[in-house]
C-alpha cells in the first residue's frame, strides 16, 4: 500500500543482505525480526501457495511481481497447516483483496501467523542481485531499524546448510489420506515438508497414503501395506534446506529402493540420489518460480513446471554412461540441454541400483530435473507435478507413479496433456 | 521438429488498410513474420494494399504486391510467383478471408500451394457460432448460450431455456437499437415486443446474460509437437459487454487466483487442440462470472490478433516472429529467446511490472453518433504503459492517451466537481470513453467500492486502486508543495502522478516541482522489460522508466540503464494511432531508425503505442516505451543523453514538444524549433510568402466572431475556417454564411483555446497537390507531386491522390517544385517537409507548409521508389542531399499510383456520411497500374473487395453539381448502368437527353431510394451534398448505404475517377506488379 493512502502511519522496517545491502520499507506483516536465506520466486500469481509451502522454511521469499495480495487467502489455498518460510519481501501488498472465494488479505494472514513481512521494496533490483551474487543469508525486521547493526547481526546469523529444517515442518504424527474414489495403492508417504497439492496429486491417482515423520525408519515402513505387508509404493516429499542435512531420510530411501515401487519430488529427488551416492550441488540462485520449461526426454515434450529448489542433483556423478542405451554417445555433458538437443535420454550405471536414465532436463540452464531407475521400480522428479501454484503440464507424473506401481516398465511416456484433464 | 525443407517460397497475406478494429498491430506481425522467414532461409512474397506498412517496404520482403487482397488478384500473384505455401495467420480477418476466398476459387490446388499456420477447417470452427459451440461441448465448456426468435412466444422459450437475464438484441438494427436485459417474462413481453417490431426481418436474438462478469483473455501459443504455452493474460477492467478493444486492458490479470488462471490455461490449451490449431497463436476470450467463478468461453480467434501484439509488446515475448517459425515446422524449443538469447523459446514469460492499455477514440469526429461503448468496436488507436504498479501504469497509459489528461484526473482539464449525483451515477453506470474519470470523481466523493461496483460492475480491486489514487491526491493536495518530502514525493511519483498533476494540486507550475524533485534526488530509474521477471540477464534493450528507492545502505542500482558505445539519437514516435495521425508515422521514425543505425548511430526510440513496429525491441537499439509528454521524454533525454532528438517524424505529437524540449537544452536535430514556428504561425508564415511573392489564398486570423465576420466581409465567402496547431483538419470547416460562422467560431474555442482561428479564402473546384520534399540547409530535393483525386474542401487525409500528376502540365508542377524549393530554404528546413497546394485557373497558391514529415511519405515513398524518411534521417544527421545519390526529380516512371483513404462510416451510425475539410478515414489503400483508371481501380478494388459492375445508379447532385454530372451519366449509361436520380438531377439528366428513373424523395412515400436498397437494386450512389442539407434526404440515404455496404461517392471528381476505373476494368483482368520490378 502507497504511504499516500494509509491513513495510519505503517510501520518502518528493513531488509537487510549479508552483502551489505539494505532496503527500507514498511511492514506488511507481522513485527519482530525473521532471519533466513533470501531467494526470489517468478511466479505472477499463487503468492498463498508459496508462502505456505513448508520447502520455504529458513528462506526469506521475494516475489517479483510487485502487486501481492489482490485476491485475498482462502483455506482451499494452503499447502500446509501454516507458513513456514522466515519472511516475505514484496513491493506493494494489498489490504483489501477482491476475489469470490476470497476469506482475508495476505498481511492478516502473514501477522496472524507470525511472518515478517516488508513492502515497498525495489523487489526487481533485490532480484537482480541476488541472481548476481546468490541467494545469501538476509533478515527483515521491524526492531531494530539501525541498517548497520542489521547487517552486523545478519552476518553473524547460521547459513542454512548449518541446520536440518525437516523436522521443523514434518508431521509428528503418522496419519492417513484416504484416496479420492476408489482405493487403488496404499501408498506410505515420507513427510518432510509435503505440501497438500501432492497430498492431493497422490489420492487422485487411488493411492491411499500413509504419511510419516521424515525420520521414520525403513522397517516400520515396510510393514505399512495393507495387513502389515510392505505398502504399494513409498514417496518422498519435497521439503526445505539442504538434503545432506536430512541423512535420516536419505538412509531410508537407501533401504527403500529395490524392495517397493519409490517416487520423489524435489527434496525426495535430492535424496533417492543421495541414495544412490550422487553428490548434490547448491544452485547460485535456485528455481523458484511457475514457469521452468522442462523436456521429458521420453516423449520430447515440453512441460512449463513449477519449480522451488535451491539444490540439485549432479547427474553424472550417478554413474558412467552407458553409451548403448544412450544413443551412442560415451562423454558426459556439463550442459545437459546436449541430450534435450539430441533427443537422447542418457543412461548412466550406478554402483548401488544399476542402471539409472536421464528422463527430464530443464531448458534454461541444463541441469537435470527427473530420473529414473531401470532396474530397481522408482523415478524422481526436482520439479512440482502437483504445480500449487503453476501450471498442471507435468500433473501426468502422479499417474506414472501409479502405473509404476502397477508395474509398467514405461511410465513416464504420458502426454503432458493427461496432466491438463478438467 | 526442424525446419521443413520441403518448402521454399511463402507467400504472406497482409491486412490490407487500417480499419476500425484491424489496425497497425497486423503491419507488427506480418513484419515480423516476413523477417524471421527470410532468417529462416526461406523466399518470402508479401501481398498487401496498405502501402503505409513497414512491411509492403521492398525490403522486408523478396516479393512486394501492392494489391487487392481478393482472390482474383492474390490469385494473380500466386500464378505469377508459384509460392509454396501461404501463410494467412499474420494479416488479421482479411488474410484469413482472402486465404479462404483462395481456397474456394481453385487456385491453390491449381498451383500446388498448401496453406501453413493454419488450417481453413480450423476458421471456420473458430468463426461459425454453432460449430464452436459444439466443439466446445464436447469439452465440457460452456458458451454463451442464444437463440433466434420470430414472436413473443419464441423469445419466452428461448429465455425460459437459458434462464433469466437475457439479453435481447434485434436483428439488422442500426448499432442495435431496440435491445436490452429482460430479467423476466414481464420484461421480456416489453423489450422483445419492441424488438420484434424495430428488426425489419421481426427477428430478436435471445442471449444469456454475462454482462458485468469478468472478462479475461489468454494469449496462447502451440507447436507440431504438441508444446503449449501461455504467453500473457490479460484481464479487462472493464467487464464484459464492452469489446476488448474498446476496453481498458490491464496485463496480467490481477483478481485470479492461481487456480483460476492455471484452469483458463487448461481450458485455452485444450481448446487450440479442439479447434484445430495445430501450430501458432491464439486468442482465448472468458468470460468468468465474479460471485462463484463459473467461466463460459466468449470466442477464441486461430491466428495473431491484436491482443497478440498487446502480450509480445506487454512480455518481451515475439508472438508473431514464434509463430511464422513454428508454421515452417520449428518446435518452440528450438527457437531462442531474443530477449535473454540464452534461453528457449518454450517458456511462459513471467513479468515483474503492470501493464495498462488504454483505447483512443474519436467520437469528436463523428457527431451524432453515441458515445456508449458495446460489443462492436469504436476506438480508433490505443496506448500502453509499464509501471511497477496497476495506479502508476494506469496514470501514465491516461496521459499517454493525449487528449489532455495528465493522469487520472487532478489535472485541471475538466471540472466533473458540478456534476449532479443523479448524472454522475449515469456516467459511471453508462460504459463510454471517459468513464473511467466519472469512477474516480465518484469515489473521490466518498462512495463507496461496493456502490460504485454495483453501478460499473468494474471489480472491486480496479475501484480500490482507483480510490487510492484519487486519496493519495487528495493527501498531496493537504500537504501541499511544502509538505512534498523526498519520501513523500517518490510516493506520488510511484502512483503514476505526473509533475503536472502535483502542480495542478499543490498549487505551483510543473517546473516548479521538476527542481524539487531534483533537490530531493527522486528520479525516475530505468527498469527492463526481460520476459523472465530478472532470472536471467537481458541482452535486449528494452525498458520503461518508474519509481523506486534505492538501498539506503549498499551500492544495488536501481536503474539497469548501461552506457552504449557509439553516438546516440534519440527519436519520438507519434503515440496513438488516431484520425491524421496514425502508422504513416511510426513508418516514417522506423525507417529513420533504420537509416540511422546503418550509418552508426545507436538509436533510441521513445512511444507508447503498442501496435506498431516502432515499438518492437529489435527495431531500434533501445526502446523506451514511455508516454510522448514532456516529463516523460525528459526523463529519457537525461538517462540516455542523446547527441540529437529527432522531432519531425512522429507527426504533430514530437513537433508539439519540440519547444520546451529546446528550450530545457535538448539538442533537437534537423529543422529546429524557431523554422517550425515560422511555418506554423500563420502571421510569420504569411508575411514569408509575401516577401518571396508567392501566392496564397487571401486569409486572416480572427479570436471573436466579431472579428471573424468582419474578416469575413473582407475575403467573402466561402471561406475555410480552422484553429490553429492542429492535425488532421481537426475542427476544420467550410462556412457559406454569416450565421455558419457564428456556430463554428462558438464551437472552435473549445478545439484549441490559446491559438486563434484561421479564416481562408476557399478556393472552389482548385485542384489540391501534395508535395513531399526534403531539404538540407543548401539544397531541396521534391521526392513526389501528388495530385488529389478529390478537390480542395475536401482534407488531404481523405482524398485520393496520384502519382504522377496525371491532369497537370510539367510547367506548372516544374513551378511547384520551385516554390518549394524556395519556401523550404526560406523556412530552414533540414529534413523532411510538407507542401499542399490548391491549383486554380493555371496560377499556384501555397495552402501550408508541414515542416516535418507527412502523412503521405510511405505512399511518396513506395510510388517513387525513394525513401524519404530514410534520406530525411540521414540529413538531420548531417548528410548532405547531393551525397544521398537521389534520381531526378522529374524523371519519367511508366506508371501510376494511386493512394486512396478509408473511411470508417459503419461503426458510427448517426454521423454524417460526407467528406469535407475534417479529416475522418482511417486508412489508406494503394493501386499500382499501367494507366490512372486501373490504378484508382484497383484502390476500390482494395477497399470494397469488388467493382459494382453492373445494376442501377442513383444519382442526386447538389445545384452546383448539377452541369458536370450529365456527362458522367452519359458515360454510366455507356457502360450498361440504369439510372435512378431524385427529381432535380432528373431534369438536368433528361435535358441532356440521358435516361433515367425518377425517385420519390423519402417524405413522397414508397418506394424511394432507400427502399430501393433495400430491394438490392442499387449498385451504387452518387450523392454530392451541399453544405446545408446534411440533415435532410441525403444524409439518411448515405447513411443508409453505409450500412448495406453499398459504395456512395459524395464527391464528384471521385465520381469521374470511378467510372473512368468501371470503365478500365471492364471486361478486362488487371496486371500485378512487384514493387521490386519497378525500379
Amino acid at each position: 500500500m502507497n504511504p499516500l493512502v494509509s491513513r495510519e502511519r505503517q510501520t518502518q522496517a528493513l531488509l537487510a543482505l549479508e552483502d551489505g545491502t539494505v532496503y527500507r520499507g514498511r511492514s506488511a506483516g507481522a513485527g519482530g525480526e525473521a532471519f533466513g536465506e533470501i531467494v526470489f520466486n517468478t511466479s505472477m500469481a499463487g503468492y498463498q501457495e508459496i508462502v505456505s509451502d513448508p520447502s520455504y522454511a529458513g528462506q526469506i521469499v521475494t516475489l517479483t511481481y510487485p502487486q501481492v495480495g489482490n485476491y485475498g487467502v482462502s483455506a482451499a489455498a494452503m499447502q500446509s497447516g501454516g507458513l513456514a518460510l522466515s519472511g516475505l519481501v514484496v513491493r506493494d501488498m494489498c489490504r483489501e483483496p477482491s476475489n469470490w472465494q476470497s476469506e482475508g488479505s495476505l498481511p492478516d494472514l502473514l501477522r496472524k501467523s507470525g511472518v515478517v513481512a516488508i513492502e515497498g521494496v525495489d523487489t526487481r533490483a533485490l532480484t537482480l542481485r541476488i541472481r548476481s551474487a546468490g541467494a545469501m543469508r538476509a533478515a527483515i525486521s521491524t526492531e531494530d531499524l539501525d541498517p548497520k547493526s542489521l547487517v552486523a547481526r545478519v552476518c553473524q546469523a547460521p547459513g542454512i546448510s548449518s541446520h536440518n529444517y525437516v523436522p521443523d515442518v514434518s508431521t509428528k504424527q503418522e496419519y492417513v489420506v484416504p484416496a479420492a474414489g476408489e482405493r487403488r495403492f496404499r501408498v506410505v508417504a515420507y513427510d518432510c515438508g509435503e505440501k497438500r497439492g501432492i497430498a492431493d496429486g497422490l489420492a487422485a491417482v487411488g493411492c491411499e497414503t500413509v504419511v510419516v515423520p521424515w525420520d521414520t525408519p525403513a522397517r516400520r515402513v515396510l510393514a505399512l501395506g495393507p495387513d502389515g505387508a510392505a505398502p504399494d509404493g513409498v514417496f518422498f516429499s519435497n521439503g526445505p534446506g539442504d538434503p545432506t542435512q536430512v541423512g535420516a531420510t536419505a538412509q531410508a530411501a537407501r533401504e527403500l529402493m529395490g524392495k517397493v515401487p519409490v517416487f520423489g519430488i524435489c527434496l525426495g529427488n535430492q535424496l533417492m540420489a543421495l541414495a544412490a551416492g550422487a553428490t548434490i550441488e547448491k544452485l547460485p540462485f535456485g528455481h523458484h518460480g511457475g514457469n521452468e520449461p522442462v523436456m521429458n526426454l521420453l516423449t520430447g515434450r515440453v512441460e512449463i513446471t513449477a519449480q522451488n529448489h535451491n539444490y540439485g542433483l549432479v547427474f553424472e556423478s550417478l554413474g558412467k554412461i552407458v553409451p548403448e542405451e544412450s544413443g551412442g554417445f560415451a562423454e558426459h555433458e556439463r550442459d545437459l540441454r546436449a541430450w534435450s538437443e539430441r533427443h537422447v535420454a542418457p543412461v548412466v550405471m550406478n554402483e548401488r541400483f544399476g542402471r539409472v536414465r536421464l528422463t527430464h532436463v530443464n531448458l534454461n540452464d541444463g541441469t537435470p530435473e527427473g530420473v529414473q531407475f531401470l532396474d530397481v521400480p522408482a523415478f524422481s522428479v526436482q520439479y512440482h507435478p502437483e504445480a500449487c501454484p503453476g501450471p498442471h503440464d507435468s500433473a501426468y507424473l502422479f499417474t506414472s507413479f501409479a502405473r509404476l506401481m502397477a508395474g509398467d516398465a514405461d511410465c513416464l511416456d504420458i502426454d503432458v496433456r493427461e496432466g491438463r484433464r478438467f | 521438429m526442424p525446419r521443413r525443407d520441403d518448402l521454399h517460397k511463402i507467400l504472406i497475406i497482409g491486412s490490407g488498410p487500417i480499419v476500425i478494429g484491424q489496425a497497425c498491430e497486423f503491419d507488427y506481425s506480418g513484419t515480423q513474420a516476413c523477417r524471421a522467414l527470410r532468417e529462416a532461409g526461406y523466399d518470402v512474397v508479401l501481398v498487401n494494399s496498405n502501402p503505409a506498412t513497414i512491411m509492403t517496404d521492398p525490403e522486408t520482403a523478396d516479393r512486394t504486391y501492392v494489391e487487392p487482397l481478393t482472390a482474383e488478384a492474390v490469385g494473380r500473384v500466386i500464378r505469377k510467383e508459384r509460392p509454396d505455401a501461404i501463410l494467412p495467420n499474420m494479416g488479421g480477418q482479411t488474410a484469413l478471408n482472402c486465404a479462404i476466398a483462395l481456397g474456394e476459387s481453385g487456385v491453390l490446388d491449381e498451383c500446388g500451394v498448401e496453406v501453413i499456420g493454419c488450417d481453413l477447417d480450423s476458421i471456420r470452427v473458430g468463426e461459425d457460432r454453432e460449430l464452436f459451440a459444439k466443439a466446445m461441448g464436447e469439452l465440457g465448456l460452456e458458451v454463451a448460450d442464444s437463440g433466434f426468435a420470430h414472436s413473443l412466444d419464441d423469445a419466452r422459450a428461448v429465455a425460459a431455456r437459458l434462464g433469466y437475464p437475457v439479453v435481447i438484441r434485434p436483428s439488422f438494427t442500426l448499432g442495435g437499437a431496440g435491445g436490452g436485459v429482460a430479467h423476466d417474462e414481464g420484461e421480456i413481453e416489453i423489450i422483445a415486443g419492441q424488438g420484434l417490431s424495430l428488426s425489419p426481418e421481426h427477428e430478436v436474438l435471445v442471449e444469456r446474460s454475462i454482462a458485468g462478469w469478468k472478462e479475461i483473455e489468454m494469449e496462447v501459443m502451440r507447436d507440431a509437437q504438441g508444446n503449449g504455452i501461455v504467453i500473457c493474460s490479460i484481464e479487462n477492467l472493464d467487464p464484459m459487454g464492452v469489446h476488448t478493444g474498446d476496453s481498458i486492458t490491464v496485463a496480467p490479470a490481477q483478481t485470479l487466483s492461481d487456480a483460476e488462471l492455471q484452469r483458463l490455461r487448461d481450458y485455452s490449451l485444450a481448446i487450440l487442440e479442439k479447434v484445430g490449431v495445430a501450430t501458432g497463436g491464439s486468442n482465448v476470450q472468458f468470460a468468468v462470472n465474479p460471485t462463484d467463478g463459473r467461466v463460459i468461453v466468449i470466442e477464441m480467434n486461430p491466428r495473431v490478433s491484436r491482443s497478440s501484439a498487446l502480450a509480445s509488446k506487454a512480455t518481451g515475448f515475439p508472438i508473431a516472429k514464434a509463430a511464422a517459425l513454428l508454421a515452417v515446422g520449428y518446435t518452440l524449443d528450438e527457437i531462442t529467446n531474443d530477449i535473454t538469447r540464452a534461453t528457449p523459446a518454450c517458456f511462459e514469460p513471467s513479468i515483474d511490472y503492470c501493464v495498462v492499455k488504454v483505447p483512443r477514440f474519436a467520437f469528436e469526429k463523428f457527431k451524432g453518433t453515441s458515445e456508449t461503448l458495446a460489443t462492436r468496436m469504436k476506438s480508433v488507436g490505443e496506448v500502453m504503459a509499464i509501471g511497477r504498479t496497476f495506479e502508476e501504469a494506469l496514470q501514465k497509459a491516461l496521459r499517454s492517451l493525449e487528449q489532455g489528461h495528465r493522469g487520472l484526473g487532478m489535472d485541471g482539464v475538466d471540472d466533473l466537481f458540478a456534476l449532479g449525483e443523479k448524472d454522475l451515477e449515469e456516467r459511471v453506470s453508462t460504459p463510454t470513453p471517459r468513464r473511467i474519470f466519472h469512477v474516480a470523481e465518484a469515489l473521490r466523493r466518498g462512495w463507496d467500492v461496493a456502490r460504485v461496483h454495483a453501478l460499473s460492475g468494474i471489480d472491486a480491486w480496479f475501484l480500490g486502486r482507483v480510490r487510492d489514487i484519487v486519496a493519495a491526491g487528495g493527501r498531496i493536495r493537504e500537504l501541499g508543495l511544502a509538505g512534498l518530502d523526498a519520501p513523500t514525493m517518490l510516493a506520488a511519483k510511484q502512483m503514476g502522478f505526473s509533475d503536472e498533476q502535483i502542480a495542478w494540486l499543490t498549487g505551483t507550475s510543473a517546473e516548479v516541482v521538476r527542481a524539487l524533485r531534483e533537490v530531493e534526488g527522486v528520479r525516475p530509474v530505468v527498469k527492463t522489460v526481460d520476459t523472465c521477471a530478472g532470472e536471467f540477464a537481458a541482452r535486449t534493450d528494452y525498458h520503461y522508466l518508474t519509481y523506486e528507492a534505492a538501498p539506503v545502505l549498499g551500492a544495488v542500482p536501481a536503474g539497469e540503464h548501461a552506457e552504449g558505445a557509439r553516438p546516440r539519437v534519440m527519436i519520438l514516435s507519434a503515440g496513438p494511432n488516431r484520425i491524421g495521425q496514425g502508422i504513416e508515422f511510426d513508418y516514417c521514425c522506423v525507417h529513420a531508425s533504420a537509416a540511422l543505425r546503418e550509418r552508426g548511430f545507436e538509436t533510441v526510440m521513445v512511444n507508447c503505442n503498442p501496435e506498431t513496429v516502432s515499438t518492437d525491441y529489435d527495431t531500434s537499439d533501445r526502446l523506451y516505451f514511455e508516454p510522448l509528454k514532456f516529463e516523460d521524454v525528459m526523463n529519457v533525454v537525461e538517462v540516455e543523453r542523446p547527441q540529437g532528438v529527432i522531432v519531425t517524424l512522429g507527426g504533430q505529437t514530437p513537433i508539439n514538444l519540440a519547444h520546451r524540449l529546446k528550450a530545457a537544452g535538448v539538442p533537437i536535430m534537423g529543422t529546429q524549433p524557431d523554422a517550425i514556428d515560422l511555418a506554423e504561425d500563420r502571421d510569420r508564415f504569411s508575411r514569408l510568402l509575401d516577401r518571396l511573392g508567392v501566392a496564397y489564398p487571401p486569409s486572416s486570423t480572427a479570436q471573436t466572431v466579431d472579428e471573424a465576420r468582419s474578416v469575413a466581409r473582407s475575403l467573402g465567402f466561402p471561406l475555410l475556417v480552422r484553429p490553429s496547431y492542429v492535425l488532421g483538419g481537426r475542427g476544420m470547416a467550410i462556412v457559406y454564411s454569416d450565421d455558419d460562422l457564428s456556430t463554428y467560431m462558438s464551437a472552435a474555442a473549445h478545439v484549441s483555446p490559446d491559438h486563434p482561428v484561421y479564416l481562408d479564402a476557399f478556393l472552389e473546384d482548385a485542384i489540391e497537390l501534395d508535395v513531399d520534399a526534403l531539404a538540407d540547409g543548401d539544397e531541396c530535393y521534391v521526392g513526389s507531386v501528388l495530385e488529389h483525386i478529390e478537390e480542395c474542401g475536401i482534407h488531404s487525409g481523405d482524398s485520393a491522390c496520384c502519382y504522377p500528376c496525371f491532369s497537370l502540365s510539367d510547367a506548372i508542377v516544374a513551378r511547384v517544385r520551385q516554390i518549394t524549393r524556395q519556401l523550404a530554404l526560406a523556412v530552414g528546413i533540414v529534413g523532411p517537409l510538407n507542401v499542399q497546394y490548391a491549383v486554380k485557373d493555371e496560377q499556384v497558391f501555397v495552402i501550408e507548409l508541414n515542416p516535418r514529415a507527412s502523412r503521405t511519405v510511405p505512399f511518396s515513398s513506395k510510388a517513387s521508389g525513394v525513401s524519404l524518411a530514410r534520406c530525411a534521417a540521414r540529413v538531420m544527421a548531417g548528410e548532405k542531399i547531393r551525397d544521398l545519390g537521389l534520381p531526378p526529380e522529374d524523371r519519367e516512371v511508366g506508371y501510376f499510383a494511386v493512394k486512396e483513404a478509408v473511411m470508417p462510416w459503419s461503426r458510427f451510425p448517426g454521423a454524417n456520411v460526407e467528406l469535407g475539410p475534417e479529416m475522418r478515414s482511417t486508412g489508406e489503400v494503394m493501386g499500382i497500374a499501367r494507366s490512372f483508371p486501373e490504378a484508382y481501380a484497383k484502390t476500390r478494388q482494395a477497399i470494397e473487395y469488388r467493382m459494382p459492375e453492373r445494376g442501377t445508379v442513383f444519382v442526386s447532385v447538389c445545384d452546383r453539381d448539377k452541369r458536370a454530372i450529365a456527362p458522367v451519366a452519359l458515360a454510366l449509361r455507356g457502360l450498361g448502368y440504369d439510372i435512378l436520380a431524385t427529381r432535380g438531377t432528373a431534369k438536368t439528366l433528361r435535358a441532356a437527353g440521358i435516361e433515367c428513373e425518377v425517385c420519390r424523395r423519402l417524405s413522397e412515400g414508397h418506394p424511394n431510394a432507400i427502399d430501393e436498397m433495400r430491394s438490392g437494386r442499387i449498385s451504387f450512389i452518387i450523392n454530392t451534398p451541399h453544405g446545408h442539407d446534411s440533415r435532410g434526404d441525403g444524409s439518411r440515404i448515405r447513411e443508409e448505404a453505409v450500412s448495406r455496404g453499398i459504395t456512395c461517392v459524395t464527391a464528384l471528381s471521385a465520381t469521374v475517377a470511378l467510372v473512368q476505373s468501371l470503365a478500365a476494368v471492364r471486361d478486362r483482368e488487371l496486371d500485378v506488379y512487384a514493387l521490386q520490378d519497378l525500379r
